[in-house]
């Protein structure tokens, strides 16, 4: 019989997550024309009931892995709740619900998979779930194109992106594969000149998975998806090796293929004349218009920002889900934007830590991994929507509007859960 | 040994580390430094949000006329205009089409947020505070401005009066106007827009700080000051005799006199009937370097430090006098030479101030909500560009000019008072030439210095100098 934890920095933490929830709901509210009216409380106390059953679920079946990830994932939630609110009102309840789904895959995942380290052993299955969910896009009937893009499933008005489950199901692959072969493929012995050369046979599925990658590119025209594909395949193989030389290959063929498809794929090419020149004037009110009115948002930032509900992020073509990070910094200033990215640094470095406590190298790779995706996630948009590098079409973690999105990080989060509770059977401490 | 993966795991947390250090490096960049650049963007819609949704503050001029005001309609407040004669200095402030003139220069003054009040731009740009709108004060006096309107009297082209001991501008009329109010108007903007864009008579250009003439003769005052400072004798005789040309590499080219005069010029003589043979000769003789060293001490070529947009002109397309035709096309105004209206004022103002040139600027004060003031706007001069014994010699000469036997610019005289001045009739490529005026008074302690422009005027100069007497004499209150 499990026996029954005690969480309680955790649950400290959440109370601070309910206020941050339910203030920042009245603030948002209080802003709007109409005014604040009791009946709107019903949302952010829905959530924070939710985050509060969370805990007492981890609680109860007597959970003994890490405490800061849930508070600092609901934290995030909230953040993504209240801009829901503020940015796209009518996605509100929406956006509840799938933040109930998630709860609900955070929970099955925190009890499904009864022994973690079995996930390795079915490492072939996950890739070819991986595979066939990659290109599920293309298939009739069930695909569905969205802004160009190729890769959303629909059933009725129900649409889901099998990419976001995808980056998961790959950690997991690689996590397990790479286990199993990292010192093959680092103990290399032949070189050619400085570059290590592997064994070819045991980069055949590392490869096959690249070339996958491109078919994402070139057929589903989703240029966030191809980069995070490559980043976790790079940072993987990275982890795995400590061999620089594969990360060096990786990022030369990354700017290799972004160069070819600069100039043979229209949409790769229009997303970096934009963020080359938002601001020449055939750019700002044609292609450019939404970068150039995310960076008006960020310059009316300042240090406190305008208050929740006083900027103008609105003006932002698709802002709830491109472009949320700079509604949130138009409204909170520098300040608040530090703050964000302090909670996304604190997330991952807890991850990294959970990672270095694993006791089986599969387990390491698997944590490690996983902070990656949200580290990774949280840069490319952030960097996007500051212009240091180009838009790809990545949603901000927890916070961007998007239900599958939503429920993968929160699976996410279980998993890393998991791992740390893993650690503290296996060595005995809390 | 393979290195472990706690390593390899550290070594990649410490990369995320940096990388977030980067990123948040470059969202400061954008919500801190780049913030004001961003902030006044003509197309940011804050701006035209801080346009609709809140008022400006007044513009008025130096009698306390309002010239400019916010006026509250259901929609919001919409910019109004009092004095059309003003319209390019005031300019407009429009929901779709941004701001120019004063509104441009003065927009953060004119929300609350004057640079000279360090406390409520901090608080504006940091905490998001918003003071009440501040007002402007123009130096425009409405007596000379309407001297200086009904002295052009609907003629295409450009009137500025300035105050030389101080740079401010009492006068500056440009014609064609427009209706800036329209441009304010969202009801009207669109169409008002579309109209005075199409029209070849370009009025949305303020042709006192960025209209670009030729100097014609009025340049010869740069040319005596730079060939007095050279050591040339201004009561050495210089042989004229017209058509001339300094030697046959100059083929078929001339230059011409336009009394074709035949005769020995001092260089009174040569401003009194404005020969052009005598400055083509000196001009050679002091050499393209110093001529262009001189156009630039005028400030030819380089900013005027004006409060609102104003052109810098140009002394040759490439910056430089290399050829000796160009060298005496340019000594008696000609050449490549472009200026504004403005910059010639402020050549006169330097000349009658010993040598001193002002810095020009529309704007007197800046005046809080209770219209205290909260920033008098009194740049110091922009420098010494001559010396003052060559500023006293030129005067005398150029009153000369006008009062001279047989002077071209008699007409600028006004009774009882020494008046300096100088006529040109620029030759230019869209039509008959150019007529300017330009001159101040008293010539012994100057309170006025004017500039006339009258584009593609039948009689030049001569058009042009009248208009002169009759500005400086509204200012001087005669």
């Amino acid at each position: 019989m499990i026996a029954v934890t005690r969480r309680r920095p955790e649950l400290g933490l959440l109370f601070w997550v309910a206020a941050l929830g339910i203030t920042g709901s009245v603030a948002v509210a209080a802003a709007e024309v109409a005014g604040f009216r009791p009946q709107q409380l019903v949302i952010p106390v829905t959530f924070v009931v939710i985050a509060f059953a969370l805990h007492v679920f981890l609680a109860a079946r007597g959970v003994r892995g890490d405490q800061l990830l849930l508070p600092i994932a609901a934290a995030l939630t909230a953040i993504g709740l209240v801009l829901v609110q503020r940015l796209a009102s009518n996605l509100l309840v929406q956006q509840l619900s799938w933040t109930l789904i998630a709860a609900g895959a955070f929970a099955g995942t925190i009890l499904i998979p009864r022994d973690l380290t079995a996930l390795s052993r079915f490492k072939w299955t996950w890739a070819l779930l991986g595979v066939l969910l990659l290109i599920s896009p293309l298939l009739p009937v069930i695909g569905r194109e969205v802004n160009g893009a190729r890769i959303w499933l629909g059933v009725g008005t129900v649409t889901f992106e099998p990419w976001e489950a995808v980056k998961i199901l790959l950690v997991i692959f690689f996590a397990a594969y790479l286990e199993e072969f990292r010192e093959v493929l680092a103990q290399t012995q032949r070189r050619f000149g400085p570059i290590p050369v592997p064994p070819v046979p045991y980069l055949v599925p590392i490869v096959a998975m690249w070339a996958i990658a491109m078919v994402v590119m070139v057929f589903e025209r989703d240029l966030g998806a191809t980069l995070l594909f490559l980043g976790i395949f790079l940072a993987m193989l990275y982890l795995a090796t400590g061999e620089a030389f594969y990360t060096l290959i990786g990022l030369a063929l990354l700017l290799v293929g972004g160069f070819v498809a600069y100039h043979v794929f229209a949409h790769v090419a229009a997303r970096v004349d934009i963020w080359l020149h938002p601001f020449a004037e055939d750019v700002r009110f044609g292609i450019g218009y939404q970068l150039v009115q995310g960076l008006f948002a960020l310059a009316n930032g300042g240090l406190f920002g305008a208050g929740l509900g006083n900027g103008m992020p609105d003006r932002i073509p698709v802002v709830w889900s491109d472009f949320v990070f700079d509604a949130f910094t138009e409204e909170v200033g520098f300040a608040g934007a530090i703050a964000l990215l302090s909670l996304y640094l604190l997330f991952v470095y807890r991850g990294m830590l959970i990672a270095l406590r694993a006791p089986t190298p599969f387990l390491q790779l698997l944590a490690a991994g996983l902070s990656f995706i949200v580290a990774l996630q949280t840069l490319v948009i952030v960097g996007a929507n500051a212009r240091l590098i180009p838009l790809t079409g990545i949603t901000l973690p927890f916070v961007a509007y998007g239900g599958s999105s939503l429920v993968t990080n929160w699976m996410l989060v279980a998993l890393l859960i998991r791992v740390s509770d893993v650690t503290a059977r296996t060595r005995g401490t809390p | 040994m393979t290195r472990s993966i706690a390593a390899n795991i550290r070594g990649l947390t410490l990369a995320i580390a940096t990388t977030f250090l980067v990123t948040s490096v470059g969202v400061g960049y954008w919500t801190l430094v780049a913030g004001d650049e961003l902030g006044n963007d003509p197309f940011n819609p804050r701006l035209v949000a801080a346009i609709r949704d809140r008022p400006r503050g007044f513009i008025k001029d130096s009698a306390g006329n309002t010239l400019a005001e916010s006026v509250q309609t259901p929609d919001g407040y919409k910019r109004v205009y009092r004095d059309k004669t003003l319209a390019q200095v005031t300019g407009y402030a429009s929901f779709q089409f941004g701001a120019s003139g004063v509104e441009a220069a003065y927009a953060e003054s004119l929300i609350g947020q004057d640079p000279g009040d360090p406390l409520s731009q901090w608080r504006a740009r940091y905490l998001r505070e918003r003071a009440p709108p501040g007002s402007i004060v123009l130096g425009i006096d409405p007596k000379v401005q309407k001297a200086a309107v009904d002295a052009l009297g609907g003629r295409r082209g450009a009137i500025v009066a300035i105050d030389p001991r101080n740079g401010a501008i009492l006068a500056s009329a440009s014609w064609p106007q427009y209706d800036a109010s329209l441009i304010s108007d969202p009801a009207t903007e669109d169409a008002a827009w579309k109209q005075v864009t199409a029209d070849p008579d370009k009025p949305l250009i303020n042709r006192v700080t960025q209209g670009l003439y030729p100097p014609g003769s009025t340049f010869k005052i740069i040319t005596g000051a730079a060939a007095l400072e050279s050591g040339v004798d201004p009561n050495a005789k210089v042989r004229v005799d017209d058509p001339w040309q300094a030697d046959k590499s100059w083929g078929s080219y001339f230059v011409r006199s336009s009394s074709r005069a035949h005769g020995d010029y001092t260089m009174a003589d040569g401003y009194r009937l404005s020969e052009n043979i005598y400055f083509a000769k000196i001009g050679l003789q002091i050499g393209g370097p110093k001529l262009a060293e001189y156009a630039q001490r005028f400030g030819i070529g380089s900013s005027t430090h004006c409060d609102i947009t104003a052109a810098k002109g140009q002394l040759s397309t490439a910056g430089v006098l290399d050829r000796p035709t160009l060298v005496a096309d340019t000594a008696y105004g000609q050449g490549e030479l472009l200026v504004s209206p403005l910059q010639m004022a402020l050549v006169a103002a330097a000349v009658g101030m010993g040598g001193v040139m002002p810095t020009p600027h529309y704007a007197t004060e800046v005046r809080d909500a209770e219209l205290h003031a909260i920033r008098v706007i009194a740049p110091g001069p922009i420098g010494q560009v001559i010396r003052p014994e060559t500023a006293r010699t030129l005067t005398t000469m150029l009153v000369g000019a006008v009062s001279g036997p047989g002077a071209f610019a008699f007409a600028a005289k006004i009774p009882g008072v020494n008046v300096a001045g100088k006529t040109g009739s620029a030759e230019n490529p869209s039509g008959a030439p150019h007529g300017w005026f330009v001159g101040f008074a008293p010539a012994e302690a100057p309170t006025v210095a004017v500039a006339i422009l009258l584009e593609n005027s039948p009689r030049g100069g001569e058009d042009a100098a009248p208009l002169g007497g009759r500005v400086m004499q509204a200012a001087l209150g005669k």
